[in-house]
C-alpha cells in the first residue's frame, strides 16, 4: 500500500500501525506525529492503524519567532 | 539576589524571570550566531516552532534542539502560520508533546498580508487550549475588548503587537497600548511583533509593559550580537525608568540650578529699571 508521509507518497507493506511505520521511517528525535491531520499521542502509536492513502505528518523542532 | 530584585521579576504563569526579553530563534544566518545572540540578549524565553524536517536545514531538527537545550532557557513554542482555531489547537498539542511544556504562544492569523491576528479565532482557540491545560500567551492586537475576552477565557498573559510582524515600525497605536496597560494593570503584558529599534522597546517598557518579544529586529541587524545587547540594555533601562517613576512634564521652564546665592546676581528688576 501507499501512504503520504510529509506530503510524499511512500510504499509500505501491509498491515501497519503508526508504531511500526515509525520504526521503518526512523525519524530523528524529537518529533511529533499527526495521522490524517489529527495529533497522535506517543502512547497511542501502537493502536493507531494505518490504511492505504492515509496522511502522516512528522514534525520536528525548528526556529520560530 | 536581594528581596527587591526578587520582587521585580517578570512572572509568566508562576515562572519567574530576571530578564524581560523574549527572543525568537528564526532567521539567523547560522546556529553559532544564534548561540552568540542568546548569550548577548540573556533572554527569559526562546520562541520556537515545529515543522516537517527539511533535509540539511541548520535551524531545525536534532542539532537545533540540542543547541536550545544547552542554553537552558525556557522554551516557548508557537503556532505560527495557523489560520484557524482547529489548526492552532492541533499544532499546540503537537508542540506540547515535542517540547514537553504547557506554554504556548498562540497565533491565529486572520490576514495573510498583514499577519494580523484573527480576534474571533484567537479567543476560540485560547478557550479550548486553556481547558486542555495549556498556559496560553496569545499574540493579539491592542484592542481592549479582545484582550478582555482573552483574559475571561483564562489567559494570564497577553502579547499585543506593536506593529505587523517583521515590519520594525515600532508602536503604531501608542495611545491604545497605553490605555491597555492602564485597563489591565495586573496582567503581564508582553509587546510582541513590530519592534524595530531598542528605542521602541525602551518606550513600551517606560509605559509599564512587562516585557518585549523580538526576533527580526535582532536577526536582521547588520550585527545581531551587538543589537541583542542593545535591546537587552534598552529593555532594562525602560523598565527601570517605569519603576523609578518619571517626572511630570511641565509647561514652563524651571531652572534646575538654584538661583539663590548666584554671584553677580544684582536685583534684576532694579537693573532693568536703571537701564531703561
Amino acid at each position: 500500500m501507499f501512504v503520504i508521509v510529509n506530503g510524499e507518497s511512500r510504499p509500505l507493506p501491509e498491515p501497519q500501525t503508526l508504531a511500526t511505520l515509525l520504526i521503518s521511517l526512523s525519524p530523528q528525535a524529537p518529533f511529533a506525529v499527526a495521522h490524517n491531520e489529527e495529533f497522535v499521542l506517543r502512547r497511542d502509536y501502537g493502536a493507531c492503524l494505518i490504511s492505504p492513502g492515509d496522511r502522516i505528518d512528522i514534525v520536528h523542532p525548528t526556529a520560530g519567532g | 539576589m536581594s528581596e527587591l530584585e526578587t520582587d521585580d521579576q517578570l512572572v509568566i504563569y508562576g515562572r519567574r524571570f530576571s530578564s524581560r526579553l523574549l527572543l525568537g530563534t528564526a532567521r539567523y544566518e547560522s546556529p553559532s550566531l544564534l548561540d552568540d545572540v542568546i548569550r548577548a540578549a540573556d533572554p527569559a524565553m526562546l520562541t520556537v516552532s515545529l515543522r516537517r524536517q527539511v533535509a540539511g536545514s541548520p535551524d531545525s531538527g536534532q542539532s537545533f534542539w540540542n543547541l536550545l537545550r544547552e542554553t537552558e532557557r525556557t522554551i516557548l513554542p508557537n503556532t505560527a502560520g495557523c489560520l484557524s482555531p482547529d489548526e492552532a489547537i492541533k499544532t499546540a498539542c503537537m508542540a506540547r508533546e515535542l517540547f514537553q511544556t504547557n506554554l504556548i504562544k498562540l497565533e491565529v492569523i486572520g490576514d495573510e498580508v498583514s499577519l494580523q491576528p484573527d480576534p474571533f479565532g484567537l479567543v476560540e482557540a485560547a478557550n479550548q487550549l486553556v481547558r486542555l491545560g495549556f498556559q496560553v500567551l496569545p499574540y493579539c492586537t491592542e484592542d481592549w475588548i479582545l484582550c478582555r475576552r482573552l483574559m475571561d477565557v483564562g489567559c494570564q498573559v497577553l502579547m499585543p503587537w506593536a506593529a505587523p510582524i517583521g515590519t520594525g515600525q515600532g508602536p503604531r497605536n501608542a495611545r491604545a497600548l497605553r490605555e491597555l496597560r492602564k485597563r489591565a494593570p495586573n496582567t503581564p503584558l508582553i509587546v510582541d511583533a513590530g519592534i524595530g529599534l531598542p528605542s521602541h522597546a525602551c518606550q513600551v517598557m517606560e509605559w509599564g509593559f512587562d516585557g518585549v518579544l523580538l526576533n527580526t529586529a535582532v536577526s536582521r541587524a547588520d550585527n545581531p550580537v551587538r543589537m541583542a545587547g542593545a535591546f537587552a540594555s534598552a529593555i532594562k533601562a525602560g523598565h527601570d525608568a517605569f519603576v523609578a517613576g518619571p517626572m511630570i512634564v511641565q509647561e514652563t521652564a524651571l531652572p534646575s540650578t538654584p538661583e539663590i546665592g548666584r554671584p553677580f546676581a544684582t536685583d534684576r528688576s532694579t537693573r532693568l529699571a536703571t537701564t531703561n
